[in-house]
This record gives C-alpha cells, structure tokens and sequence, in this order.
C-alpha cells in the first residue's frame, strides 16, 4: 500500500541526481585545471576543433573594421603616413648604430669572459580576440606550435612588454597580458639600477612593485625594464613607468603603482620573441622543514 | 487563468531547438570584445528551452556547451560548464511556474536565477585560488536577462503558427 504507482513517462536519472553528476564533475575538472593545470591535453583537442569556427566567425568584425577604414578622408591619411615617416627618419639613426654597438657588445663580453647572449628569432603575430574570462587578462594571438611558439615566450610591441604566452594550441595561443594578477615580472630602476619585481593585478591596468622599503630611492616617472636576470626576458625591454608612489601608513613597505609602457588596451599586432625556453635552469628544490630538527628545538625550550 | 491569451502551441521540434542553440552558440563565440555588458546568448536560449521543453534540453548540455565555452573564453575548465549546469536545473525547477507569468514576471523569475548560479561559480573558482572578480561581472546578466522577450518571440514563433497548413500562406 506504500508503493507509489510507476512513472507514467521514463524520464532517466532525476533532475537533482543530474546536477549532482554533473556538478561534481564540474568542481572535480575545475580543481584538476585551475590547481593542478592537468587538463592541457582535452583543452587542446577542444581547441584546436574549435579554431577554424572562431577564424570563421572573425571575418565579419574583420570586414567591418576594413569598411570603416576605407571610408578615411585622404587628408587624414596623408597625415599619418607623414608622420610615420618621421618616426622612421628619427629611428634610422638609431637603426644605424645597432650593428655597430651589437659588435662592440660582443668584443667588451669577450674581453670581460661572459657567455654569449644568442640572439633570439622573432614572429609577428595578430590578436584574434580578448577572451572574456573575468578572472584572467588573457589575449589570443594567431601563432600556434606549427610556427614554433612555445609556452613562456615574452611578447612585445612597439614600446614594451605586453606579456607572455601562457598556451599553445596548433595553430594559435593564448597569452596573458602583464597586467593580469598571476603575472611577474623582474624588473631593474634604469636610473638607479635596482633590481625589483613587478606583479600585475594591483589596479587594472598596472602593475606594482612589491617589498621595496620605504626608504628606497624613486620618483614618478622613472623607467623600469626588464632585468634579465629569469633567463626568459631579455634585458632591456621597457616594462612601465613609475605612476604612483604612496608612503607612510604604518608599515615600512612603499606602494609603488606603475603604469605599463606597452599599449596594453588596444593591441593588434604584436611581436613573439622566440626565446628557447628550455634554457632555463630548473627552479631550485623547495625548503623542506626537517622534522627531527623542529622537535628538537621545541623540546629544547 | 494567464492574464493573457494563450496560443495553443504547436509541438516544438528538436531540429529547430537543435539549430538555435547552434546559433547562440555562435553568437557567444564572435569577438564582441570585453565589454561588462555583452549578454551571454548561449545561457539564455538554454534557460529558455529548459522553461518551456525540459524533457527534449537537459542539464548535460550544459555542461557540455560549458565546456565548449570554456575553451574559448580560456577559463578554467568546468567554471561555465558548472554556471550552465545550475542554470538548467534551475530553469527546470522553475518550468511549471514560470510560463503562466508575463514577460515581465518571466524575467522577473530568471533574473535571480542568473545572478544566483553566477555567484555560486564565483564562490566555487575563489575557493580553488582565483581572485575576486570585478562587481560588473553581474552587469552581463541584466542584460541578458533584458533578451529574454526577444528569445520569446522568435524562439517560440515556430510552434505559434496556424495548426491547419494553407497553401496560399508560406509559414
């Protein structure tokens, strides 16, 4: 007398046993990607599917920002290509003396005893979209592991450092934007040489400085670059400009803003600098707490 | 009973609910750029078709189109498959209730239903290491949620046609 009549429909697992299904499923692939990054492989097989339909579905934004362009008056274009002339005058001397300071470089390391700095192969590359995941600053870029682009390459453009390429797919990658709050960057003061680490996500759109005492020596506006010292930067890329510089509160560490050199808002081509990435000497072994040691102490008090 | 007149509604056929999902499929992936406001078309046709044809959409399509989104907008893996899972069980818990409101009253329903699995997936991705993301992330949502009386026109026009076929009439 306790038992309901059978479900008149078959209607499969219930509505709440599916959620839970799949719910679990969700977390466990969310912990496994966002904590252990284990997932490169399924990320890659959905993506490179997905790839042609996304270059299919840019075509339209394409041939509208082409049809917008085309309507330029000629005065406006006159004046660009005025100016852009200009800056190539400008650039040529500089241009001009690379070489000859690329040799003297090369004769001073020489001299000095120190390792030859290889000189790295770079690609020009498009951003195809931003991606609108809101906890990250992400871009994609139209190179891919066919034009042998790599996990960790630094990526520029005409005034700086943009950021780096963080996932490689066939035939395009992802890269993360400087500014993005996962970001670092070694950074030296070119004014006074010293060195620092800059980390993206203080603001949006800056990055800050972190651990610097109170009584360092800076002042807005002050050029920071990269230092080199990671193995993976080059030395020398402008990074940012010192914006905000806050002392005072009750602690001795000084909130250093600075504002990115490289036009980070509104990026269409953009350069990869194919560094070898496995160049770089392994991270050093983590501290291990040694726990006969720990005990020994404690009981000593 | 329903402050309004009814159609009585033609049975809906999976090609068609098959064929808008693509198309808002494909509406999420074009490059609106990063913009707050840009409405999550994909969610909204899935509610919508939980609301009104539970049996024939289900919760493992969302997680499956979650999924796909996910890869696009480079994610984590399972935050928009997670979203889209609780928005099709909600839109099913609803489904009885929803579809004697009006427009306004529907949207009134989904709203919250939005914001609510919203801001358990941004529990869930702060609670495995991301940081906090900005409050307009829940700007999207009104505007999604301001879609929905053009999903009702043209996702339902289909089954709002004349039951008898009259060769004089295209549709």
């Amino acid at each position: 007398m306790d038992r309901s009549p059978p479900p008149f429909f078959r209607q499969g697992p219930s509505a709440n046993a599916r959620l839970l299904f799949f719910g679990l499923l969700s977390i466990a692939l969310l912990i496994a990607d966002a904590r252990f990054d284990a997932l490169g492989g399924m990320r890659q097989g959905i993506g490179n599917v997905l790839y042609p339909v996304q270059r299919v579905l840019l075509v339209p934004r394409d041939a509208i920002a082409l049809g917008g362009t085309y309507a330029t008056e000629i005065t406006s274009l006159r004046q660009e290509n005025a100016e852009l002339k200009r800056i190539e005058a400008l650039n040529a001397k500089a241009l001009l003396q690379i070489e000859q300071l690329a040799n003297e470089n090369k004769r001073l390391r020489d001299l000095a005893g120190a390792r030859e700095r290889a000189a790295a192969r770079s690609v020009l590359t498009e951003v195809l979209y931003e991606t609108r995941d809101p906890f990250t600053r992400k871009l994609v870029l139209d190179k891919g592991a066919q034009q042998q682009v790599t996990i960790g390459q630094p990526v520029i453009d005409a005034k700086g450092l943009v950021g780096q390429v963080t996932r490689v797919f066939q035939f395009s990658s992802e890269m993360t934007l400087v500014t993005d709050r996962n970001m670092t960057v070694p950074v030296v003061l070119q004014r006074t040489g010293m060195r620092s680490v800059a980390f993206g996500g203080a603001a949006p759109g800056r990055l800050e400085l972190r651990y610097l005492a109170s009584s360092a020596d800076l002042r807005e506006g002050d050029l920071l670059t990269t230092s080199g010292l990671d193995a993976l930067y080059p030395p020398g890329l402008p990074v940012g400009r010192i914006e905000r510089i806050e002392r005072g509160g009750d602690n001795d560490f000084v909130k250093v803003l600075v504002a990115p050199t490289a036009e980070i808002q509104n990026n269409h081509l953009l350069v990869i600098l194919q560094v070898d990435t496995s160049a770089i000497p392994p991270a050093p072994p983590a501290e291990t707490i040694d726990p006969a040691r720990k005990r020994s102490r404690r009981s000593s008090l | 009973m329903t402050s309004r007149d009814q159609y009585l509604l033609l049975p809906a056929s999976r090609a068609y609910i098959a064929f808008t999902i693509l198309l808002a499929l494909v509406l999420n992936i074009m490059p609106w750029g990063r913009d707050y406001g840009i409405p999550d078309f994909l969610a909204l046709v899935l509610v919508f078709w939980n609301v009104h044809q539970p049996r024939k959409v289900g919760i493992g399509i969302g997680f499956l189109l979650g999924l796909l989104m996910d890869v696009h907008s480079s994610s984590a893996l399972g935050e928009r498959a997670l979203l889209y899972s609780l928005l099709c069980y909600g839109a099913w818990f609803m489904h009885r209730r929803v579809p004697w409101f009006r427009i306004g009253g529907q949207m009134l329903h989904i709203l919250p239903l939005f914001l609510l699995a919203q801001l358990v997936v941004v529990l869930v991705r702060m609670a495995t290491g991301a940081p906090m993301p900005a409050a307009h992330l829940f700007l999207q949502w009104v505007s999604t949620m301001l879609l929905w009386p053009i999903a009702d026109l043209l996702l339902l026009a289909p089954q709002r046609r004349a039951a008898e076929r009259d060769e004089n009439r295209p549709l």
